[in-house]
C-alpha cells in the first residue's frame, strides 16, 4: 500500500518536471516512434523480397512486433537502468537510495521512470489492430486478460535480465558495457524462434528468455497451436527471472563497495 | 541511557587494484590484475550514548566516511559488529534509516532537478511524516536555517551553502534520534558555520539527537562536541573529551611580550636562567615569544623575573590552540 | 600533432580498463551476428540470390558490418552532451588544442583498439561459427581499409553535429538516440541499400549514411566492382569535406553562444 501511494507521489512529482520541458517530450516520443517505425521498415523491407518467414507471414511478422511494443515499452518507461554502473556505483549515488526507507531497487525505477515511452504501448496496439484485421484474426472476452497477463510477463522477462545485468556492477570491479548489446538481443525475441537453429532458439527461450517478449505470447493470438504451451509460460517466466533478479540484486548491495568521495 | 550506538571489532577491507603503468602494463591488467587489501576501517570499538555529541576526526583517508556508511547501512562490514538504535543496519536497512538522519557534505541527497521543497514533500511522503508532525518541526527547522526563501529553487541553482542547510532540513524531516553529519560544513562561510552549528546544538538540546559528526575544521568540534573520536589509518588513537585531549597533548603555554626597551635573547636567558624556559624572537614585530610548560606557579614565576628586571609594554599568554595539537598528533603519532 | 596521439594513446588506456567488455562483448556481437544470419536464411529460404547477393555474400555482409561498426561506433555525442551540460566545456575550451579535433581523435583511439581486440578476434570466431566468404583479392582488402576509415570520419563527423547541438537544445538525448536509430537503417547496416525499393535508394544516394556501413560492406564481400568501389570511396571522401561546413559554422555559433551565456 505505502509503495503505492510513493508510486503516485513520484508520478506526480515527474509529471511536473516534464511539463517544463516539453519541447524535450515531444523530441522524446518522436524519437521512440522514429525507432519503431526503422522497425517496421526493416519488416516491410524483407517481405519486398520475400513472401514467408520460415512459414510466418508479413502481417504476422508485424502483429509480433506490434505485440512486442506493449512489453517494451512498460519497460522502458520503469526500468531505465542502462547507465546504472556509472550513475549510481561509479558516482556513488546508490549512498543516497541506501539511506532512505525504500527498496533501493524501487526507489531506482521511480527516480528513472520515463512515462512517455508508454505511447509506445499505443502504437503497439495500433500495429496490433492493424495486422489483425488484415489477418482477420477472431476476438474472444478472454483475449484483454490473456493480453494482460502475457504483457506484465513479458516486461518482467525484460526487467528481470536488465537487473541481472545491472548487478554484475556489484561483483565486477571494471565498467561494462553489455547493457547496449542487449538491447540488441532483445530485437530477436521479435522474429519466428524456429527460424533459428537450435543453440540460438534456447539461449532466446530459456538463457536470455526474450522470445517471450515477442514470438510467444504473440502465437497466442495467432492462434499458432504448437507455440501455446509457450505462450502460457510467459508469466511464469515473468516471475521467476524477476524474482531470481531481486534476490541477485538484494545480494548485491551487500556487496556494494561505495565510491570513495 | 540506552546506546545509540554500538561498535565492536569493527573492521572493513577494501580491494585496492593497482595499474601497471603504460601501455604494456596496461594489457597485462588486461589478463591479470593486481591488487592488495587495504582495511580502511581496523577494528575499531566505541560507544555513543543517547544525546551525545561526538566529534569524529582523523587525516585524509583514515576512514571517517567508511565509518559513517557502515553505521547508516551504506556499506557492509568485513567483520565486526555494529548495532545502530538497537538495529543491524545491514539487516533491517528499510526499518532501520527511518530512525537516522545523513548528510553528506560532499554529495547531494536531495533530487537534483526539482525545487527543494517538491524534494521535502516527497521526503515526507517517504519518511510516513504526517502533516501536523511535519508543520511543527519542519517550520522550526526552516525558520532556524532560514530557508525559506530558497524552498522554490530547484536544488542545482543554489549555492553550496544554501544547498547545504536545505540538506540538513531535508535530513531532519522525520525528526530522526539519531543524526549522521560527513563533513557538514565543507566549504562555507563562516556566517553558515555559525548558524549551523547553533541549529545542531539547539536540535541536540529540544529533542536529545545524537549526533555524529566528522569534519576537518577543528572548530566545529570545540563548538559542538564534548567528545572526540580520533582515527587514524583505520583504528581509534583517542577516544575522549575534547577537554583531556588538550590537557593531555597540550604543549604548555606561550607567553608573548613586547618591550619598550631594546632587548636581546641573551638578557632573557640570563634573567630566566632559573626555569625551563625557551625564548625565540620575532625579528620583524620586535616579539619575544616564551614556551613553558603549563603550570601556573612557573608561569608566573617567569613572568615576575622578567617584569621586575625589564619595561614591558604588552603581555598576551596563549594556550597552545587544539588545530595545533592536532597537527602535532597527525605528524608524529599519539605515542 | 604529439598531443593528438598521446590523445589516442590515453583512451586505448581507458578502453583498456573496460576489460569485462572485452570478454563477454564478443560473444555477444557472436549471438548478434548469428541472429541475423539466421534471420537472413529464412529471408532467403529456397533462393539462391536476391539483389545479387547470395546468401553467404550477405551472412559476410552482416558480420562484416557489425565488426566495422566496431571501429566507427563512438559516443562522443553523448559525451560531448555531458560535458556541455556539467560546463566543462568550457574548461576544455580554454585548453590549447582544438576541442572538436581533440574529440576525433579519442574516437579513433577507440576504435583502433575495438578493431584490434575486438572486431579482428571477434571476425575469426564468426568465421569458424558461420560460413563466410573472405576476398582473396588484395585490392578488395585496400579499399575495404580506406573505406572504414572514411566511414569512420564520416559517422564521427555526424556525431560533432548532434554533439553540438546541445548548446542549443536543452536536453539533446531524444535526439541523440534517434540518429543512432536512423543511422542503423539508413547506413545499411541492418539491411544493404539495394535491398530498398528503388525510390528510397535514389534518396539515400544524396544522403552521407550509406558511406558509413553499406560501401565498406559491399566492398568487403565483393558485391562492387572495382569501379563501383572507387566511386563509392570518392562519394566518402566528398561527404567527408561537405560535413567539415556545417560543424564549423555550427561551431562558430555555439563558441559565440557560449561566451555570451557563460557556459
Ligand atoms: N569504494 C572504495 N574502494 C576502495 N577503497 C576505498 C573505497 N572507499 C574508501 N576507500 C579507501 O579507504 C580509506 C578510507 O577512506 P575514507 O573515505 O573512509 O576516508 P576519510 O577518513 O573519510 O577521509 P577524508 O577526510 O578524506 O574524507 C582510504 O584509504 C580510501 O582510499
Ligand atoms: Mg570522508
Amino acid at each position: 500500500m505505502f509503495y503505492i501511494a510513493i508510486f503516485f507521489q513520484y508520478v506526480a512529482q515527474y509529471m511536473k518536471t516534464r511539463m517544463q520541458y516539453r519541447a524535450d517530450l515531444f523530441v522524446e516520443i518522436f524519437s521512440d516512434l522514429l525507432f519503431q517505425a526503422v522497425n517496421l521498415i526493416f519488416i516491410l523491407v524483407v517481405f519486398g523480397h520475400t513472401n514467408l518467414l520460415g512459414g510466418w507471414t508479413r502481417d504476422e511478422i508485424i502483429f509480433i512486433y506490434g505485440f512486442f511494443l506493449v512489453p517494451y515499452a512498460l519497460f522502458s518507461s520503469f526500468f531505465n537502468i542502462w547507465n546504472f554502473n556509472e550513475r549510481y556505483i561509479v558516482k556513488g549515488e546508490l549512498d543516497r537510495i541506501l539511506t532512505r526507507p525504500i527498496h533501493s531497487l524501487f526507489q531506482i525505477v521511480l527516480e528513472r521512470m520515463e512515462l512517455e515511452s508508454l505511447f509506445g504501448a499505443v502504437t503497439g496496439i495500433a500495429v496490433m489492430i492493424y495486422a489483425g484485421n488484415n489477418l482477420g484474426l477472431g476476438f474472444s472476452w478472454t483475449d484483454p486478460f490473456l493480453f494482460f497477463l502475457f504483457v506484465i510477463g513479458g516486461m518482467l522477462v525484460y526487467g528481470g535480465i536488465f537487473v541481472l545485468i545491472a548487478c554484475i556492477s556489484f561483483w565486477a570491479d571494471a565498467r561494462t558495457s553489455i547493457m547496449p548489446m542487449m538491447y540488441n538481443i532483445g530485437n530477436y525475441g521479435r522474429y519466428p524462434v524456429d527460424i533459428y537453429n537450435s543453440v540460438i532458439r534456447f539461449v532466446l527461450t530459456w538463457v536470455l528468455p526474450f522470445a517471450f517478449v515477442g514470438v510467444y505470447p504473440a502465437s497466442y493470438f495467432l492462434g499458432k497451436e504448437e507455440w501455446f504451451l509457450y505462450s502460457f509460460l510467459t508469466p511464469v517466466i515473468g516471475i521467476v527471472f524477476f524474482s531470481i533478479s531481486i534476490v541477485t540484486w538484494n545480494s548485491g548491495v551487500k556487496r556494494y563497495r561505495g565510491a570513495g568521495n | 541511557m540506552t546506546d545509540a550506538i554500538t561498535v565492536r571489532n569493527l573492521k572493513k577491507e577494501f580491494k585496492a587494484y593497482s595499474s601497471r603503468s603504460g601501455l604494456k602494463g596496461a594489457f597485462r591488467d588486461l589478463l591479470t590484475r593486481n591488487y592488495k587489501i587495504v582495511p580502511a576501517v581496523n577494528n575499531i570499538s566505541f560507544q555513543v550514548k543517547q544525546g551525545e555529541m561526538v566529534g569524529y576526526i582523523g587525516e585524509n583517508g583514515a576512514g571517517k566516511s567508511t565509518t559513517i556508511k557502515m553505521l547508516t547501512g551504506i556499506l557492509t562490514p568485513t567483520s565486526g559488529e555494529v548495532i545502530v538504535n538497537g538495529m543491524n543496519p545491514h539487516k533491517d536497512r528499510e526499518k532501520f534509516v527511518r530512525t537516522i538522519g545523513v548528510v553528506f557534505g560532499q554529495r547531494s541527497q536531495l533530487w537534483w532537478d526539482i525545487a527543494v521543497q517538491e524534494s521535502f514533500r516527497l521526503l515526507k511522503k517517504v519518511y510516513k511524516v504526517t502533516d501536523e508532525q511535519y508543520d511543527s518541526h519542519m517550520s522550526h527547522v526552516i525558520k532556524t536555517l532560514d530557508i525559506e526563501p530558497l524552498l522554490d529553487k530547484p536544488v542545482r541553482k543554489l549555492s553550496l551553502g544554501q544547498r547545504m542547510r536545505c540538506e540538513l532540513a531535508a535530513a531532519l524531516i522525520h525528526n530522526p534520534p539519531l543524526l549522521f553529519l560527513d563533513e557538514p560544513t565543507i566549504g562555507l562561510d563562516v556566517l553558515v558555520k555559525l548558524k549551523i552549528r547553533e541549529f545542531l546544538k539547539e536540535i541536540n538540546d529540544k529533542y536529545n539527537t545524537t549526533i555524529l559528526l566528522t569534519t576537518h575544521d577543528l572548530s566545529d568540534i570545540e563548538a559542538l562536541c564534548e567528545r572526540v573520536v580520533m582515527l587514524d589509518e583505520g583504528k581509534i588513537i583517542y577516544d575522549g573529551a575534547l577537554k583531556s585531549l588538550k590537557e593531555k597533548w597540550g604543549e604548555g603555554k606561550e607567553i608573548e611580550f613586547q618591550f619598550l626597551e631594546d632587548v636581546t635573547l641573551n638578557d632573557l636567558n640570563r634573567i630566566t636562567a632559573s626555569s625551563e624556559v625557551k625564548w625565540e624572537k620575532d625579528e620583524k614585530k620586535a616579539i619575544f615569544t616564551a614556551f613553558a610548560e603549563d603550570n601556573d606557579e612557573l608561569i608566573s614565576l617567569l613572568i615576575a623575573k622578567v617584569v621586575a628586571d625589564l619595561k614591558v609594554k604588552d603581555i598576551d599568554i596563549k594556550e597552545t590552540s587544539t588545530e595545533e595539537i592536532i597537527r602535532n598528533i597527525y605528524d608524529r603519532g599519539i605515542s | 600533432m604529439d598531443k593528438y596521439i598521446e590523445m589516442i594513446r590515453i583512451r586505448f588506456l581507458m578502453m583498456l580498463a573496460y576489460r569485462t567488455n572485452y570478454y563477454t562483448g564478443i560473444l555477444i556481437y557472436s549471438i548478434n551476428i548469428g541472429a541475423y544470419y539466421f534471420l537472413w536464411s529464412a529471408i532467403y529460404g529456397e533462393k539462391d540470390a536476391i539483389e545479387g547477393m547470395s546468401v553467404i555474400q550477405m551472412s559476410t555482409y552482416v558480420a562484416v558490418a557489425w565488426m566495422a561498426r566496431a571501429f566507427y561506433f563512438n559516443n562522443i555525442d553523448r559525451e560531448m552532451a555531458a560535458e556541455i551540460k556539467e560546463g566543462k566545456v568550457a574548461v576544455e575550451l580554454i585548453r590549447p588544442y582544438n576541442y572538436l579535433g581533440m574529440k576525433t581523435m579519442q574516437g579513433l583511439g577507440e576504435g583502433i583498439f575495438r578493431l584490434f581486440f575486438f572486431s579482428v578476434p571477434g571476425m575469426v570466431i564468426v568465421s569458424f561459427i558461420f560460413p563466410l566468404q573472405f576476398s582473396a583479392d588484395w585490392t578488395t582488402w585496400i579499399f575495404f581499409a580506406v573505406s572504414i576509415v572514411l566511414s569512420f570520419f564520416i559517422n564521427t563527423q555526424i556525431n560533432l553535429l548532434t554533439g553540438i547541438t546541445t548548446f542549443f537544445l536543452f536536453n539533446n538525448t531524444g535526439l541523440i538516440r534517434a540518429k543512432r536509430v536512423v543511422i542503423d537503417l539508413f547506413s545499411g547496416l541492418l539491411i544493404p541499400i539495394s535491398f530498398f525499393p528503388l525510390w528510397a535508394q535514389d534518396v539515400l544516394k544524396y544522403l552521407p549514411f550509406q558511406g558509413i556501413s553499406y560501401v565498406p560492406s559491399m566492398i568487403f564481400t565483393n558485391s562492387f566492382s572495382n569501379n563501383e568501389a572507387i566511386q563509392a570511396i570518392i562519394m566518402q571522401g566528398i561527404w567527408v569535406l561537405i560535413l567539415i561546413i556545417p560543424i564549423q559554422v555550427l561551431w562558430i555559433i555555439a563558441k559565440k553562444q557560449l561566451i555570451i551565456q557563460g557556459g
